[in-house]
């Protein structure tokens, strides 16, 4: 049997652990308890080690104590949690110290409600917390690609010493897909850096507290240069009958999937509709929209929020073409009420 | 007294949809049938949400409503002891894994006083459950979680949308071979409609037919 069953946050664990993730700190909290749940029985069995920390807080400051001493590791949360974490993901990006965050999002804000929701997107792409930093961004849309993704953002982590979110709808972490379960990771990144014991060697120093101001100064051009240099390799999108289209819809993780049918179901209606869905949310691939810009007539962000991924889209397209909204919170519109929205366009713009 | 069945397994392994479905054959002979969604794990993809189709189709659904629906903190739906003692047939859909079960802490002194049916749900195709071993570790934490013994499995070997007559073939001969190691008897063997009348003559004994409520139909396009 090749193929097996998963949920997506299943498939998120697995693909962890494929990556040699060997340390996961988290507390519970819906909709992403799967992923604790699945590391909580798994670890144990291959060498790992398994917390349920007293908060979340201690989760994040348990990363940052397993980074530095150069383990793969992970934490998971939904919202209001990876709102708590955003102190420890900010020292982590300062730390340079590669981890793996995942957000299995719910409707906010405040406490909100458990059902889908990507109302973190500006929070997980601004940075979150303070300073001036970034983390690697990933949204997947299906539980092959949680597996899949999950594995490249631990490369993506220590090959660029940061700390990769994955965000995701909590309707996928709880959808269930077949997928091909891959191959374990054998080659990793050197990490010189480690606190690992400093045995005919200088000892590692992890520090964030740089009260020298010309020190601080440096240590921030250092972290744009990184940023700089993920921009120029890190960005992916996947994209969908963009090259005749009239109407291009941005949407990503499960919402993207969703949005393709609806761009089928125009494209039947005789509406020339195409998709793009962001990979990466940061560094978002402002690349590709800007050249679907040059023969698109319009763009429609998709969101389960209020607009936020819009921001991005009209940045990257600089005002050449209008850019509308839709979004819902608390439920992921289905493909019909898309394409309706999409038809609706194309029949006020003249187009059929 | 009508029939009472409780459906147990492991995360994922397709209780909801069997339930549901068993519930709504029942209500459809004519019969008075009663659900109760009582998993305390996680309201995704629950049956609570298919509330409005199955009173229509003359279900009583017990489950949290309305703003509770998807609250995430344990409630039961009062009037389940009533169903357990009433002249209905009672579906009982359980949580998965060790801690959905845990509600049998609380029914089972009424289940015990009567007739009733405690149903592994088996699918192989998924993690923990993919080996004998792993089915005979889950069997065990969920009997000593609800303290119940199983009384049959109910085989569901699928891959969703990708299932195949061969992965039902090879998946419930799986099942069959652990069932018979752990003593316990295969009661039914739940498959898709769309796989039902090719599979059929080979297993018509013990083989259902399932047609799936919470399946999104967009997941074909990836």
């Amino acid at each position: 049997m090749d193929r097996v069953l998963m949920k997506g946050n299943e498939a998120l664990a697995e693909g962890a652990i494929l990556a040699g993730c060997r340390g996961f700190f988290g507390y519970p909290i819906t909709p992403s308890s799967e992923i604790a749940e699945y590391m909580a029985r798994k670890m144990p069995t291959i060498g790992g080690v398994f917390v349920q920390a007293e908060s979340e807080l201690a989760a994040i400051n348990m990363v940052y104590g397993g980074s530095s001493a150069g383990f793969r590791v992970m934490t998971a949360s939904s919202g209001p949690g990876i709102s708590l974490k955003q102190e420890g993901i900010s020292f982590l990006s300062e730390g340079e110290l590669p981890c793996v965050v995942v957000n299995v999002s719910r409707g906010g804000p405040g406490l909100g409600g458990i059902q889908p929701s990507q109302a973190d997107y500006f929070q997980a792409t601004r940075g979150g917390g303070h300073g001036d930093y970034h983390t690697i961004v990933v949204a997947p849309s299906g539980v092959q690609e949680m597996m899949d993704l999950t594995m490249q953002a631990f490369y993506w982590a220590d090959y660029h010493r940061i700390p990769v979110m994955i965000m995701l709808e909590g309707t996928l972490g709880n959808l269930m897909e077949p997928i091909t379960v891959r191959e374990p990771v054998t080659e990793f990144v050197d990490k010189p850096w480690a606190t690992n014991g400093c045995k005919d060697r200088a000892p590692n120093v992890m520090n964030t507290l740089h009260l020298d101001s010309d020190f601080l100064e440096k240590r921030n051009h250092h972290l744009q240069a990184k940023y700089e240099k993920i921009q120029q390799e890190c960005k992916r999108a996947e994209t969908f009958m963009i090259e005749d289209a009239d109407i291009v819809i941005v949407a990503f993780g499960l919402m993207g999937r969703i949005a393709k049918k609806s761009v089928s179901e125009a494209r039947k209606q005789g509406v020339k509709a195409g998709l793009i869905r962001p990979i990466t949310l940061w560094p978002f691939p402002d690349d590709v929209i800007k050249s679907a810009a040059q023969t698109a007539k319009r763009f429609l962000s998709v969101e389960i929020n209020m607009g936020q991924m819009i921001e991005d889209i009209k940045l990257a397209i600089e005002g050449r073409v209008p850019v509308e909204f839709y979004g819902r919170i608390g439920i992921s519109p289905n493909p019909e009420e898309i394409s309706r929205q999409i038809i609706n366009i194309a029949a006020r713009e003249g187009w059929i | 007294m009508g029939k009472l069945i409780i459906f147990a397994g492991g995360l994922g392994s397709g209780k909801t949809e069997i339930a549901l479905n068993f519930a709504r054959a029942e209500a459809r002979a004519g019969e008075k049938s009663v659900l109760a969604d009582v998993d305390l794990i996680n309201p995704f993809f629950s049956s609570r949400l298919a509330i409005e189709d199955l009173e229509k189709e003359g279900v009583k659904l017990l489950a949290p409503r309305r703003d509770l629906a998807f609250g995430d903190v344990p409630q039961l739906p009062p009037q389940i002891i009533s169903s357990i003692r009433q002249d209905n047939s009672l579906f009982i859909d359980l949580g998965g894994d060790e801690s959905g079960v845990l509600v049998m802490g609380y029914l089972r002194s009424y289940i015990l006083d009567r007739p009733y049916e405690f149903m592994l749900v088996v699918n192989p195709y998924r993690p923990f459950a993919g080996s004998l071993d792993d089915l005979i570790a889950l069997k065990e934490m969920l009997e000593q979680s609800s303290r119940v013994s199983f009384t049959g499995i109910i085989s569901n070997p699928n891959l969703v949308e990708e299932t195949t007559p061969e992965t039902v073939r090879e998946g419930h001969g799986k099942v069959l071979e652990w069932a018979q190691i752990m003593g316990l008897t295969v009661r039914y063997l739940t498959v898709e409609e769309k796989l039902f009348n090719e599979l059929q003559p080979e297993y018509s004994d013990i083989i259902y037919k399932l047609s799936l409520h919470f399946r999104p139909d967009w997941l074909g396009i990836s």
